[in-house]
């Protein structure tokens, strides 16, 4: 469904941007299949995000090729991918000024048909119908606005949906019903890829791809992947920490 | 009577399609065009003759009164004065706003300068819509004041709205709240090509527990310039904010000068200001939802306006 051949991504380096240019992505080849729930997983600033937006097209590759379905994307803009058939969740999602979640779900669905939104939010579940009229804005918590991002992303009906880190900011007690609604949606026709370090997420996928410095350091079953995850485990941080007053360290 | 221009006009300012229900008062190319009062609304000339006294009887309920202007003469600068009293306790919808169709190269204006006094518990909503239009080189301008006086526990809500083709704007709202009265200002203000738009506005929060809070959205587009100065000054026990974002697209430019004055201790005054282009962020996400980039930005635009 979706082929990565030789992808590269490269910026440069050092914490002002100054730095020698680095392969944040470093020569990746790998094919998603049809019908599979993938997770990506790997240390912080291992390029997980990067990948996804790689695949969405918000960040272009520097070299290597992406093709979905068979066709060349490589040079397609988001909105192109978009209409492709791809859809991403963000990690941390934009909040505006004035846009509420239904005018999301009247962008994506292309129409504003009352029953049509509400038989999405009651399919998605995680998000109650008194969602609809909230605007998207610096108001809504973190858990709200992840759930709304979840269920505009859900909304499109996406061959390929792409969730990074769906479960950041969302209450314990939605984490279970997120990863049974995610594995629900996932069709013979679609692939489903989450960004995550969830144990939730890991326990389901069917293949899992450990990401470590640009690369692919694994791909295959949980159990198989587990001595290397624990490996990996050590902060990436570590060198930056400064105890207590560590911010370098985003978990 | 109204003929086709004067309609599009009314639709775009006061979103009337044909006259309004109940009391309006339509002024055209500076004169009186057709006005009417209800039982519990008034409308009558001043004694200068310049413009409307608007009397809302107290108790009055659910009802509005629309006062739309509308230019199309070539060379006319129109200045009305209106007045309106709202009585204790009533509840009213005043629709203002001006249209100008300009169709020379003679400058058209505009100066509508309106005073406000809200009794007490009384309650006010005031939408005001400037939009200017027409093949014409001539410049359009508006200048409108607004002062408003709030008595015990009322409160005033004011939206105030200029659309678009308006080359010069020099507008002026004062308010002076009394005790426990509240006050919610949103402006929304678009220019484009070499239009500018000033918009100064002096809140006074007088009465113990009054409450205020300023909103002011502005979008610049091409070459065109905002400046935005908000005043408010605290002298009791009372809260108020003021909030302005401004974007900036092509080459606009924009100045913003939120001033908060407390004379009491007990007086809350926050204010956050931001002026930028649209986010990367907001782009990104409507992309990734299928619109293009123009889509996105005209999308965020009327959103950031609504």
């Amino acid at each position: 469904m979706l082929t990565l051949n030789k992808v590269y991504f490269t910026a440069p380096g050092g914490e002002d941007g100054n730095g020698a240019l680095r392969n944040i992505i470093d020569g990746i080849d790998f094919t998603f299949e049809k019908g599979k729930f993938y997770v990506i997983t790997g240390p912080n600033g291992s390029g997980k995000t990067t990948l996804a937006k790689l695949i969405m097209g918000i960040n272009p590759i520097s070299s290597g090729s992406i093709s979905f379905e068979g066709k060349d994307i490589s040079g397609l803009s988001i909105t192109e991918r978009a209409k492709s058939g791809i859809a991403y969740s963000f990690q941390q999602p934009a909040r505006f000024k004035g846009i509420t979640f239904r005018d999301l779900l009247s962008i994506v669905t292309g129409v504003e048909d009352e029953k049509k939104f509400l038989e999405i939010v009651s399919r998605v579940g995680i998000c109650p119908m008194s969602f609809l009229d909230k605007e998207i804005d610096a108001t809504l918590s973190g858990g709200e606005i992840k759930k709304i991002e979840l269920a505009t992303t859900i909304a499109a009906n996406p061959k390929l949906a792409i969730y990074d880190e769906p479960d950041t900011g969302i209450d314990l007690w939605t984490i279970g019903p997120m990863v049974h609604l995610l594995k629900k949606e996932l069709t013979p026709q679609t692939a489903t890829i989450v960004v995550s370090h969830n144990k939730a997420f890991l326990d389901v996928a069917d293949v899992v791809l450990i990401i470590d410095k640009g690369k692919i350091a694994f791909n295959g079953q949980l159990k198989e992947a587990l001595p290397l995850l624990t490996d990996l485990s050590i902060c990436a941080y570590h060198h930056k920490c400064e105890g207590e007053q560590d911010a370098g360290c985003l978990r | 009577m109204l003929d086709a221009l004067d309609k599009k006009l009314l639709k775009t300012v006061a979103d009337l399609e044909g006259l309004p229900k109940g009391a309006y008062n339509i002024r055209k190319n500076g004169k009186l065009l057709q006005r009417q009062v209800s039982a519990n609304i008034d409308i009558e000339t001043n004694a200068e003759g310049t413009g409307i006294i608007v009397k809302i009887k107290p108790g009055t309920k659910n009802e509005s009164v629309h006062i739309p202007v509308i230019l199309s003469q070539a060379g006319l600068f129109d200045v009305v004065y209106n007045s309106f009293i709202i009585g204790d306790g009533a509840e009213v919808t005043i629709v203002a706003g001006c249209g100008i169709h300009c169709g020379s190269s003679e400058t058209e204006g505009h100066a509508g300068i309106h005073d406000f006094h809200v009794g007490k518990k009384a309650k006010v909503t005031y939408v005001e819509k400037h939009f200017a239009m027409g093949e014409g080189k001539g410049r359009r301008i508006l200048n409108p004041t607004t002062k408003i006086w709030m008595d015990e526990g009322a409160a005033a809500e004011m939206e105030l709205t200029q659309i678009s083709g308006v080359d010069e704007a020099d507008r002026l709202n004062e308010a002076t709240l009394g005790p426990g009265s509240l006050l919610l200002i949103t402006e929304r203000v678009l220019t484009e090509g070499e239009q500018t738009a000033v918009s100064k506005n002096n809140i006074i929060l007088q009465g113990v527990n009054s409450r205020a809070n300023m909103i002011s959205r502005s979008v610049m587009k091409g070459h065109s310039k905002q400046i935005f100065h908000a005043n408010m000054e605290a002298r009791n026990k009372c809260f108020g904010h003021i909030e302005c974002d401004a974007i900036i697209m092509d080459n606009g430019t924009n100045e913003t000068m939120p001033a908060l004055k407390a004379l009491h201790p007990d007086a809350e005054l926050t204010h956050e200001a931001s002026i930028g282009k649209i986010a990367n962020d907001q782009l990104t996400k409507l992309m990734s939802l299928g619109l293009t980039y123009d889509q996105a930005v005209n999308r965020i635009i009327q959103g950031f306006l609504k």
